[in-house]
């Protein structure tokens, strides 16, 4: 196979030797490696490295040269905001909040963190990463709006990989909403890959809404790392569509007592998108209560992947772990692939999982029809109130009929 | 208003329907009475144009065939059925569905669509005339719902769409005295000289209180005898063994 | 099961050995090995190719590594790949011939081979190390034109049969222990079912390993022809030893047109001691093609025994209408891994499958079931239905689930669930409360979780694995 991709330490400025010594040893692990294809037990049903290959004829990495982007806001609820452009932070806003109680910087690479060593992408990362931010919460202080974090991208990024890393981090009995937004139509192919570390302190609780406003051309691998201390609560909510290539790997470490997680997706695909979720979900303290439910509807020749692993530490008694995904295949090309993976060590725990894959519900259809109601309408609703569960567990207001005005959105086609 | 000529209907090779006649006029409530296996539920879904049968035959209805028509096009001209087993559907909101339906109906007639203040005040006055608690109308479609709570959610529908002609697939299967008191209230308030119905029964239960103009005694697909409501006690009596 | 019956098979009774002279092939795994194989077996100059062939592609081929149990290196040039008792080394005509130490043995282990004893008329092909020693109720099938005898004698009394299908479901070159038995197979069954013919009794092959420092290499074929029916069964036992011994076999099954395939596994291959020393390491390839339009094939195992357990009975669902079952009982203990599952792989159209399986985990057991169910794009109106449950006995073993579930076509349904749980303590409390104790109360209740397996078993041999459930677990509550 002829070579994609060619990438250069040189190009990124400002390095230390030794910094630049630590990437191009990472660089080189890659490029050993190269991207993941399906012999990589993590990507099992997706050959990401042929994908690219198809799509891309030589991808390089870059150093941005910063410029404003006039940001769009969100109308319909109040929020703070990060406004990233290509991955580098460019402006925010909390004026909704007390001072001092937030912090927020440029990341800072002399934090090592060791990732997934088995994972080429988190290499790639490692050694091309510049931008991103560090956001770090206050004891004790509870957000009084959501954060809207702007991911915006530049026209110039054709065969283009930005690469960079956040941190965040909510101290003791602290909270925040953050919400992921892409609203880009960028016609060119392009690459992010990001890498994001969570720290989630006792007593805290972090809700983690990815949507994207509209379609673009870009091929997107994001990796959450969180850990999670006593009492704590990580929710993630992924509407995330729109997008060619979209990988949302998760792993969660439950490190103390009686915390929770829960993992909501819904995703709408159409024509040749690809989406897929990753979750690991790390039993190691007793007490801890998981619970993942996933859902795709896809048509035309999208595909959807689901790979989900529950781990139970043998001292993780009580442990309650749930885990579902379905999906809605609606035409012959589509395609829902799912490996929904328990691994228990511990007795005294309730853990299952649930995969159902198929055709919309015939009966259901001729149901609404027998109302009146036209078939395309029919299929329509269907698919909305399939999609819509996923939202049940968020509290009412002005953000959940924001995200299910952007779901029907999806539905009706941007 | 409708008439049905011949009527034969086959699903999966198994030949169901093998020559039905009947003929309903405004007004008029008609009761079809028969075992289990004689093609009951299978003359209500070829009715409502279910696709998955091959069928012979002429159905007619309003001086229009209805062979072409897709099951919406039906329902919008007026043919409601009340399923034997109502579906449970997640994630649709009760009220979203009704005003969907409605506005769907209405449209296809040329009316005016209701906004959702409209629509809400004319759904809390019919609920509460079937005594249905408001707070299903806010609940998923079905979803949860008891027996008798689907088929309650079913005459709403009916009284809400004001169909011409009604289909009751099996209504009184799975309810209590109380439930099927109310069920039958709410098709008799309904009934007028303009509406028919056509009521679908495996016993004489449903018929102590809404009574038929006609009872007909459906047997391997074909209707064997026609009689009067007292045909309906009959057969409580005697059963089905003697008449077919 | 009474207490005083669980203290008499508290130990592995079937681990004894029998003394008898054997005829063996030199160690290792070369040319020369093959051909030794072959000479003695009197086998036609194209077998020989065929195991060159395999063997040929066995050098190029690598072990497999990503399986979850891991097993210390073996060493092939440190095995016998043939192995028989002196006696048999042709094939004795009738039982009088048989030594009567062998029959002995089969006697021990509850298979008597003298028919006249027999009354649940289930016809026996014993297979003892590398060898054929008997086929029962020859004459009663052959009748009904039913062919039913060892591979070897098939390879050389219907050649055509064994051409056409030896092979064309596990193929030469599939993975490295597939075509090591390709190259090496001593013996096995051969069972032909004529078109519309339903087999009158149950087919059953007995595996014994008794002879040290060898591996077992049976290879089975099973063709159904159109319109036929069979069941057949499998048995296998070991004796204790401190070393580990292979045991790769391979079983290829044909259904044509209308047929149906039913079989049934109960595996009690010696596990290794309470330490985890010794015991076989059972790794097996077993395949079924339903290939003609309205087939099935059923697969039901139980597996309590072996050391290390990896086998994935599979279905490929060629005919339209086809059919594909799998129902597994996995038990591990002490320091036993399983690592099993199925493939089910939907080609036809309106083809259905169904995947039971019930894991229960002991001591320092890691038990897994690992599956795939692949619905392919032509294959329209297909289902799939999976249940895996797991059972864990206590924080020092462990219990893994990897189904892998393809779905690529709009109107097929695949539904997977699984759960894991422990051993419900009201239950046991309610059992202990009328009066069971609580091995016998955990015995209950472990054969109620596995009842839907169990159900699909013939009578004789459901009743057999109900007490090897109680038996492998044994002493894992306290």
């Amino acid at each position: 196979m002829k070579q994609f991709y060619d990438f250069k330490i040189e190009k990124i400025k400002n390095l230390s030797s030794k910094d630049k010594n630590l990437r191009k040893k990472n660089l080189e692990v890659f490029n050993k490696n190269g991207f993941p294809n399906k012999k990589d037990e993590d990507w099992k049903f997706t050959d990401l490295n042929k994908i690219l290959s198809q799509n891309f004829k030589n991808i390089v990495n870059k150093d941005f040269s910063l410029k404003n982007k006039k940001l769009e806001l969100i109308k319909e609820f109040e929020h703070n905001y990060i406004s990233l452009l290509n991955g580098k932070l460019i402006s925010s806003n909390f004026s909704y909040e007390e001072k001092n109680k937030i912090s927020l910087e440029n990341y800072n690479y002399n934090n090592k963190i060791i990732f997934d060593k088995k994972n080429s992408l988190n290499f790639l990362n490692d050694a091309l990463a510049t931008g991103g931010f560090s956001l770090e919460i206050s004891k004790n202080y509870k957000l009084n709006k959501p954060l809207v974090i702007y991911n915006h991208f530049s026209n110039s990024l054709k065969e283009t990989i930005v690469n960079y890393k956040n941190l965040i981090i909510l101290n003791e009995n602290s909270k925040l909403n953050l919400i992921n937004y892409v609203n880009e139509s960028i016609q060119e192919n392009f690459m992010v890959n990001t890498i994001e570390n969570i720290k989630i302190k006792k007593n805290s609780s972090l809700s983690n809404i990815f949507i994207n406003n509209s379609k673009c051309n870009g091929y997107f691998y994001k990796y959450i790392q969180s850990n999670l201390e006593k009492n704590s609560n990580f929710e993630n909510y992924l509407f995330s569509s729109g997008l060619k290539f979209n990988k949302i790997d998760i792993v969660v470490n439950f490190n103390e007592e009686h915390s929770k997680s829960s993992i909501f997706s819904a995703l709408n695909l159409n024509n040749n998108e690809h989406q897929e979720i990753k979750t690991r979900i790390n039993h190691n303290s007793p007490h801890c209560q998981s619970f993942q439910k996933i859902k795709d509807v896809l048509s035309d020749e999208s595909k959807g992947v689901y790979q989900g692993k529950i781990f139970v530490k043998n001292n993780a008694q009580k442990t309650d772990a749930y885990q579902l995904s379905r999906a809605l295949i609606l035409d012959g090309n589509a395609e829902f692939d799912a490996k929904p993976e328990l691994e228990i060590y511990a007795d005294d725990v309730k853990c299952s999982h649930g995969s159902t894959s198929g055709s919309i519900d015939l009966n259901s259809i001729h149901y609404l029809k027998t109302r009146g109601i036209p078939e395309k309408e029919a299929y329509k609703m269907l698919i909305n109130g399939f999609l819509i569960e996923t939202l049940e567990k968020l509290a009412e207001g002005k953000l959940k009929n924001f995200l299910i005005k952007k779901l029907e959105r999806q539905i009706n086609g941007y | 208003m409708l008439h049905i000529k011949n009527l034969e209907a086959t699903i999966d090779k198994k030949h169901i329907l093998k020559g039905l006649n009947l003929s309903i006029k405004p007004g008029e409530v008609h009761a079809i009475m028969g075992p289990n296996g004689s093609g009951k539920s299978t003359l209500a879904n070829v009715l409502s144009g279910k696709t998955g049968y091959e069928t012979k035959g002429q159905i007619q209805y309003n001086g229009e065939s209805l062979n072409d028509l897709s099951t919406e096009e039906r329902a919008q001209k007026g043919i409601f059925l009340a399923f034997q087993y109502p579906l449970e559907i997640p994630g649709v909101n009760t009220n979203i569905f009704l005003r969907t339906s409605l506005n769907s109906v209405l449209k296809a007639k040329g009316e005016k669509e209701l906004d959702t203040l409209t629509f809400l005040k004319l759904i809390k006055e019919k609920a509460a005339e079937l005594g249905i608690d408001e707070k299903f109308l806010s609940r998923q479609l079905n979803v949860g719902f008891s027996g008798g709570e689907k088929k309650k959610n079913e005459i709403l529908q009916m009284k809400l769409l004001q169909p011409k002609l009604s289909i009751l697939d099996e209504t009184d299967s799975g309810l209590d005295i109380d439930a099927l008191r109310i069920v039958a209230d709410g098709v008799n308030s309904y009934k007028n000289t303009e509406n028919a119905f056509l009521i679908i029964t495996h016993y004489q239960r449903l018929l102590d209180y809404i009574k038929p103009d006609y009872v007909h005694v459906l047997s391997n697909g074909k209707i064997v005898k026609t009689g009067s409501a007292d045909l309906g006690m009959q057969l409580e009596k005697t059963g089905y063994k003697n008449l077919i | 099961m009474k207490t005083e019956d669980l203290k008499n098979t508290k130990e592995y009774k079937y681990g004894f050995t029998t003394e008898v002279e054997n005829i063996r092939s030199p160690k290792g795994l070369n040319e020369d090995t093959i051909k030794f194989i072959s000479n003695i077996k009197k086998e036609p100059k194209w077998m020989l190719e065929w195991r060159l062939k395999a063997f040929n592609r066995l050098k190029v081929l690598k072990e497999p590594d990503w399986q979850k149990p891991k097993y210390p290196k073996i060493n092939y040039q440190d095995l016998y790949y043939y192995s028989a008792p002196k006696s048999a080394s042709n094939k004795p005509k009738s039982l009088e011939e048989i030594d009567p130490k062998i029959l002995e043995t089969y006697k021990k282990l509850g298979i008597p081979l003298n028919e006249q004893k027999r009354l649940n008329g289930i016809a026996v092909d014993a297979v003892f190390d590398s060898v054929s020693v008997a086929t029962t109720f020859k004459d009663e099938l052959t009748k009904k034109g039913i062919i039913f005898c060892s591979i070897s004698e098939a390879i050389q009394k219907h050649p055509e049969l064994v051409k056409k299908y030896l092979g064309s479901v596990i193929p030469l070159s599939d993975h490295y222990f597939a075509t090591l038995n390709s190259a090496v197979f001593t013996d096995g069954s051969f069972v032909y079912i004529p078109p519309n013919t339903k087999c009158p009794m149950e087919l059953s092959t007995y595996f014994r390993i008794n002879a040290s420092e060898t591996g077992q290499f049976e290879r089975t074929l099973i063709i159904a022809d159109k319109g036929s029916y069979v069941s057949y069964l499998e048995g296998c036992t070991a004796p204790m030893r401190d070393e580990n011994q292979l045991h790769a076999a391979n079983v290829e099954l044909v259904a044509l047109d209308d047929a149906e395939i039913k079989y049934s596994t109960v595996q009690n291959w010696y596990p290794g001691d309470e330490k985890g020393v010794g015991g076989i390491y059972n790794f097996v390839t077993k395949r079924g093609a339903c290939r003609g339009k309205n087939s099935k094939i059923s697969w039901t195992q139980v597996e309590t025994g072996s050391a290390i357990t990896w086998k994935y009975p599979s279905c490929i669902l060629q005919g339209d209408n086809s059919v594909g079952e799998f129902y597994s009982i996995a038990i591990t203990n002490n320091f036993q891994k399983a690592d099993t599952g199925t493939k089910m792989i939907h080609l036809g159209k309106n083809t259905k499958s169904r995947i039971i399986s019930k894991g229960i985990s002991a001591g320092n057991a890691d038990n897994m079931y690992r599956g795939l169910v692949d619905i392919n794009k032509k294959a329209l109106n297909s289902r799939n239905y999976t249940q895996c449950d797991s059972l864990l006995m206590g924080n020092k073993c462990g219990a893994h689930t990897i189904p892998y579930i393809k779905n690529n076509n709009a109107t097929s349904t695949i539904e997977h669930e699984a759960t894991t749980t422990k051993i419900n303590e009201d239950q046991l409390y309610y059992c202990n409360q009328r009066g069971l104790d609580q091995e016998e109360a955990v015995s209950l209740i472990v054969n109620g979780f596995c009842k839907e397996v169990l159900q699909q078993l013939p009578m004789e041999f459901a009743v057999e694995a109900q007490k090897l459930v109680a038996i492998s677990l044994e002493g894992s509550v306290g």
